[in-house]
């Protein structure tokens, strides 16, 4: 197996935070993490003089390379490293391109630059940032070899996975004179000589990549002098005092993207304190939740908002008290009242909304792109676009018919006023008698939907490992309750009076100068959102906690490693055997964990892929840090200076307080059991 | 045709079929009408006098229509361009498109 690391720095870019590139950290990292070989890849640039010096001073094979910002992602160009002249006078043409930041270049510039891409090595960011996608990634698919992702945790994904590319995984370092530590991304591949045709040969095939010499994709290196941990799960065993927590401090730090859950995070330190935590964080979720279950309502609610029964009744009185006053005075009619405009109605000027949202449905149609190949398929675009533009053409026409009408209602209700002043004779009042029917049944639609919103039933469940959270929505049982909500200090027990009709309490809220029209939706029902145990009650003290570590066990699927130290400080052993076992376990199977502990149901119960055990020894006066490591199975664990040591010893000690003791417990037990 | 005219003291418009009605006979149909023939070019109508007009009722209808009218043909171009700036960019893209291909 060959190391390769092909995604280096050397020259700060306008891409990059400055550096002072070192020759010297160079050739030191390349030596320390024993690679065979490497490429440069700069920004959207490469340097031949610095290429050649610094492939002059490295004992291995050194790939002449740049990285480009291609469309929104990134790509490493590899190159054979020959016709190096060629290849400069090439990538001075991407220099050219992009000169400042958010520059980049399409898929058509690239060939045209570059020629056959199948004369260089492709390698685009995958499961990366920023990741090239899309379209993009479909042109260049044809030639591109692996995929660089930038955690063990994807690599293990990409590579279980056959309809994904090969994943490789690079240290993207920039080698600067200040550099403290190296970095430990890496790739194995396994092939012949270290050409590129070799390489790219070696790349088709994902089973020839792995992040480990010897061990597959079960181990990854993941501290600069060598050491490895698995990829699935691992316990770190040790005294106290002997560097257990410093591990994983320093994961934490080295690691991208790491759930990091330390010692005693989670356990219950002043109940009271603790509680209002606990409850203001499931209020947050409460609270994000009712928005969502209300958001339809409050819809609704916004439109009832404009609606005025009882103006409108009023209007409907007038109309009819008017009519039928001026029918009586038929006969003693006037010059004024004589004319025809006396008694006009007005036009109807409402917006056609169904016909700018049918516009927008056709535009979506024209416009969307996930399912253009399904749309496609049944509708031709170029009689769509004619639908579109047609359908705006009517809307113009309708606009324009608009305006005129609302200009001829101007001119109706200036010349009505004038004449009505002239004359004792009574207007007939105008009413619009389709709009005083619509709020009508607005309203009752409203108040249908508002009582079926107040009628109690469970909304939404969902089980987390034994624990169950309940959201519940049902009609408030007092005025208190709606001020709780409302987190104001105004008294509601007047509107509350009208709360079984919807339409009468919305108006008494209306009513109350106080309250904030746009917080109404949250007055009309309540949300409930509890967590109970497995037995249906409210969760005591500690199962806060459990039910805390659980949902940060269950949040660590986002990240890209999961660390825990000693959770056995924090919670009962049924408890760790149980769910958090399990849970662990799943987990390991995506991603690495790794977990501190001293408990034997922790460290021996829960069948760990790797044991690493950290040890405090004292050499010729001086204090030195270990940590030997190495599979369950295996009789020592090893450092990485080559020291061994007894593994039954060392977990026995660390996980039952020594043989001895281990057996002497089990008498005990057996004895209690007898 | 003039659209109003003032004739024997008493104000006119112009029906549809190009005769003269009294100004109190113009309901909201007939002013659409006459909205629409101020839209137009060569709108013409007699200017507002009150002098003239001795019916107090036609002074009143035959001074606000006619100054409205008057007022909408001086601005018949802004009041058409308004109306179809909807959605114009789409308009003008897809039409572009579609034509570009014929």
């Amino acid at each position: 197996m060959k190391k390769i690391d092909l995604h280096i720095h050397t020259i700060p870019t306008i891409s990059d935070a400055n550096f002072t590139f070192s020759l010297a950290k160079f050739c030191e990292y390349v030596n320390s993490a024993e690679l065979d070989a490497i490429a440069i890849t700069n920004h959207d640039m490469f340097d031949l003089g610095q290429f050649n010096e610094i492939a002059e001073e490295l004992d291995c094979v050194v790939f002449p390379g740049i990285e480009i910002n291609l469309d929104k992602g990134h790509l490493l160009v590899i190159s054979e490293n020959e016709n190096l002249n060629e290849f400069q006078l090439k990538t001075q043409a991407v220099s050219q391109k992009i000169t400042s930041i958010g520059d980049s270049i399409t898929v058509d510039e690239l060939v045209h630059i570059f020629g056959d891409l199948n004369n260089y090595l492709l390698i685009p960011h995958y499961e990366k940032r920023p990741a090239i996608t899309g379209g993009t990634l479909d042109q260049i698919r044809g030639f591109i070899s692996a995929g660089e992702v930038d955690s063990p945790k994807k690599f293990i994904r990409m590579a279980k996975d056959q309809a994904e590319i090969t994943p490789v995984i690079f240290s993207d370092v920039r080698i600067r004179d200040d550099m403290s530590k190296f970095p430990t991304r890496h790739t194995y591949i396994d092939c012949g000589d270290l050409s590129l045709n070799s390489l790219k040969f070696s790349l088709r095939d994902r089973n020839k990549v792995a992040l480990s010499e010897s061990e597959g994709n079960s181990l990854f290196q993941v501290f600069d002098d060598g050491q490895k941990l698995s990829t699935g799960l691992n316990i770190v065993l040790g005294a106290r005092s002997s560097g257990k927590t410093v591990t994983l401090t320093q994961i934490n730090k080295d690691c991208e993207n790491v759930k990091y859950i330390p010692q005693f995070s989670l356990v219950q330190r002043d109940d009271a304190n603790y509680e209002k935590e606990f409850n203001a964080d499931v209020a947050r979720k409460k609270s994000t939740f009712a928005d969502k279950h209300l958001g339809p309502f409050k819809t609704v609610l916004d439109d009832i908002l404009n609606v005025d029964l009882e103006t409108n009744r009023r209007k409907v009185e007038d109309y009819l008290l008017t009519l039928l006053k001026s029918a009586e005075e038929a006969e003693k009619r006037d010059a004024f009242s004589k004319v025809a405009l006396f008694n006009e109605t007005q036009f109807e000027v409402g917006v056609d909304k169904a016909l700018s949202d049918l516009i927008g449905s056709v535009r979506q149609l024209i416009e969307n792109i996930e399912y253009r190949e399904v749309i496609d398929r049944h509708v031709d675009i170029n009689n769509l676009k004619v639908l579109a533009c047609e359908l705006i053409e009517l809307l113009w026409s309708k606009a324009y018919e608009r305006k005129k009408r609302s200009l001829v209602n101007d001119v109706v209700r200036e010349v009505k006023s004038k004449l009505q002043l002239r004359t004792s004779a009574t207007q007939v009042k105008d009413v619009d008698l389709y709009k005083v029917m619509m709020e009508h049944k607005k309203t009752s639609k409203f108040i249908q939907i508002t009582k079926l919103l107040q009628s109690e039933k469970v909304i939404f469940e969902e089980n987390i490992q034994g624990f169950k959270v309940v959201c519940k929505q049902r009609a408030f049982e007092g005025a208190g309750e709606i001020r709780n909500i409302s987190g104001q200090k105004v008294a509601f027990s007047d509107a509350y009076r009208e709360y079984a009709s919807p339409y009468r309490y919305l108006v008494a809220l209306k009513e109350n100068e106080a309250l904030t029209p746009s917080e109404f939706y949250k007055y009309f029902a309540c949300i409930e959102y509890e967590i109970l145990n497995k037995d249906g009650f409210k969760v005591s003290g500690g199962e806060r906690s459990e039910f805390r570590l659980l949902q940060e066990i269950k949040d660590a699927q986002n990240f890209d490693y999961l660390l825990i130290d000693e959770p056995e400080s924090s919670f009962d052993n049924l408890f760790l055997k149980g769910e958090v076992n399990q849970m662990l376990k799943e987990l390991s199977k995506t991603m690495p964990v790794v977990i501190v502990t001293h408990n034997s149901t922790v460290g021996a119960s829960i069948n760990a892929d790797y044991i690493m055990y950290t040890s405090k020894e004292i050499e010729g006066g001086d204090i030195v840090y270990r940590r030997y490591s190495g599979h369950p199975s295996d009789k020592e664990l090893c450092s990485i200076d080559g020291k061994k040591i007894n593994n039954f010893e060392v977990t026995m000690n660390s996980l039952e307080a020594g043989e001895d003791a281990y057996v002497d417990r089990r008498g005990g037990y057996e004895s209690i059991k007898n | 045709m003039k659209a109003l005219k003032i004739e024997n003291h008493q104000g006119y418009f112009l029906t549809e079929e190009g005769t003269y009605e009294t100004v109190d006979k113009i309901d909201k149909a007939i002013l659409l009408r006459l909205v629409n023939l101020a839209l137009g070019d060569g709108f013409e109508i007699d200017e507002y006098d009150e002098g003239e007009l001795k019916n107090q009722a036609h002074q009143i209808i035959y001074k606000s229509i006619s100054e409205k009218l008057n007022d909408l043909h001086q601005k018949r171009n802004q009041f058409y361009d308004e109306s179809e700036r909807l959605y114009l960019d789409e308009y003008e893209k897809y039409k572009l498109n579609v034509s570009g291909l014929s």
